[in-house]
């Protein structure tokens, strides 16, 4: 078994702001998901806030590296999986993928472990 | 901490529109769009907190606390908090400490209530006012708004933005303190809420029934109800109207095409409600007043105790659409009468009647007129009369479930060769 980080990316635009009853909806399927892959999920992670810092090579500090780019990091989980492909399966049903959301599935290399 | 999927349904629909009254409370109506801002970010927190981490016991508590600091936070960056901070202050400490649920049901009061009598004040236009309370007091986005009220996204906003700005021009609009004040729009809320069912009930889109609205419409009612300023015989028909006509809802339709009253299997409806809106009829007999309400709740009655379509007391309907009539004249009861008096006296009778009917009294655009004259014709054997009938009707673009049955009728519906 092996750990892999599923990097949620939002466009960096989002589109409409979601209507609570949408919400409720997104929230549900989180519930869903976790209800179906639990003990694989061995981090639920966070979301991270919009915006931040970006410290350059050099010392130069910006306003973080989205401007120009399309999409953001938004979020992460870690889960457990035996094969990379099980662990695409988990990340196709998270709700970020549903919604459409790009995720980055990355294995860790173990060395901390 | 518990599984989101088992939250109460509408629950973060119906939390935005209390979290919205509050903070209108305290911030005053001028500041709705901030409030509407905040309530909204405090939903997005709890979407990503509590999806990683389930939904806490007391939910509303939380995200009361959630909306009164992104509050506080929005007005810190904001001139005007020397002037608001202490109010808000004033909405208590309890913030501070686990809520229990009784005590915050307490602290959120009759908001809501307030809030909808606001829509409802005499400054804000009709057809903003449905738009307006289904944004502030249930909660639904724009988009859902205009999918409600089958209109454009573009016309529900600026129904919205127009109700907003006529509400920032008049001063003290929060102080509605004592009856009086709120018992003097009670028509007008009343009237929103009778709106908000029938928008829902007959809706004209492709979905023929919009259970949610009619669902919105009840909720309110029984708000109402529970108030000292809707302590009027009226509220109580409303209700049962309301409960009426919702307990069928499940025997209306069949794969989306409707299934007519003489059709339908009378064990479907929902005995449960039809109980409960006894009660609130009889609830609504005290008093002297006859409204509209009251003699369209009979009527909903009238079929609901029929034991069958056949044994319907055509008779007692008729006198009640008659009484309706007189109350509130509408085209709506003439053709409604009409039916009743066909079943009593036949097609040809009813047929007289519509045609006496006054030329400036008839709805030309209304699809279901020419619907009815349709079937009348049909029942008299007119088979051309029916015919071009029916096309007028579906002519007025009827709403999906109508037009279908329309076109049903006319393709089983022979040209008359005699």
């Amino acid at each position: 078994m092996s750990k892999y980080m599923l990097i949620y990316r939002d466009p960096a635009e989002p589109a409409a702001a979601p209507s609570p009853e949408e919400m409720q909806a997104f929230l549900a399927m989180w519930g869903e998901w976790f209800g179906k892959f639990g003990p694989a999920i061995v981090d639920g992670g966070d979301a991270l806030e919009p915006g931040g810092r970006m410290l350059q090579p050099g010392g130069i500090v910006s306003d973080g590296p989205y401007v120009e780019a399309k999409e953001v990091v938004g979020g992460y989980s870690v889960v457990e999986a035996e094969s990379f492909e099980k662990a695409v399966e988990i990340a196709r049903e998270c709700p970020i993928a549903k919604v459409g959301g790009g995720i980055e599935i990355r294995k860790l290399a173990g060395y901390n472990a | 901490m518990n599984d989101p999927r088992e939250l109460v349904e509408h629950f973060f629909r119906h939390e935005s529109g209390r979290l919205v009254a509050l903070l209108t409370r305290s911030l005053g109506v001028g500041r709705l769009d901030l409030v509407e801002d905040v309530v909204q970010s405090a939903l997005a927190r709890a979407l990503l907190t509590w999806s990683r981490r389930g939904v806490p016991d007391d939910p509303a508590a939380w995200l009361y606390r959630a909306a009164r600091n992104l509050a506080l936070d929005a007005l810190r960056r904001d001139r005007v908090r020397d002037k608001i901070l202490p109010r808000l202050a004033g909405m208590g400490e309890p913030v501070a400490e686990p809520l229990e649920s009784p005590r915050f049901a307490e602290e959120i009061g009759d908001e809501p209530l307030r809030l909808l009598f606001l829509c409802c004040h005499d400054a804000v236009p009709l057809e903003s006012r449905v738009a307006l309370a289904l944004r502030t007091v249930c909660g639904f986005s724009t988009p859902e708004i205009a999918r409600a009220l089958l209109t454009s996204e573009a016309n529900a906003q600026k129904r919205i933005v127009r109700a907003k700005e006529r509400l920032r021009d008049e001063p003290d609009l929060w102080e509605l303190h004592g009856l009086p004040a709120l018992r003097g729009r009670l028509d007008a809320v009343l009237a929103t809420i009778y709106l908000l069912f029938n928008e829902g009930y007959a809706a004209r889109a492709d979905e023929p029934i919009r259970r949610d609205l009619c669902d919105e419409a009840a909720r309110l009612g029984r708000m109402l109800v529970d108030h000292p300023a809707g302590d009027d015989p009226r509220v109580s028909a409303l209700l049962a109207l309301i409960g009426f006509h919702s307990a069928r809802f499940d025997a209306r339709l069949a794969d989306g095409a409707w299934v007519l009253l003489d059709e339908q299997d009378r064990s479907k409806w929902d005995w449960a409600a039809i109980r409960e809106a006894m009660r609130r009829l009889q609830d609504s007999l005290r008093g002297e007043t006859v409204s509209r309400y009251h003699v369209e709740a009979a009527i909903a009655w009238e079929h609901c105790r029929a034991p069958s379509f056949e044994a319907t007391d055509w008779r007692r309907i008729i006198d009640l659409y008659i009484a309706l009539d007189r109350i509130a004249p509408s085209p709506v009861a003439l053709l409604n009468r009409a039916i009743a008096e066909s079943r009593l006296e036949g097609p040809r009778a009813a047929l007289a009647r519509l045609e006496s009917v006054p030329a400036s009294r008839i709805p030309v655009d209304y699809p279901l007129w020419h619907a009815v004259l349709g079937d009348l014709h049909l029942q008299a054997g007119n088979l051309d009369a029916a015919r071009a009938a029916w096309t007028t009707a579906l002519s007025h673009r009827p709403g999906r479930a109508d037009a279908d049955l329309l076109r049903k009728r006319l393709d089983n519906t022979p040209i008359d060769a005699s």
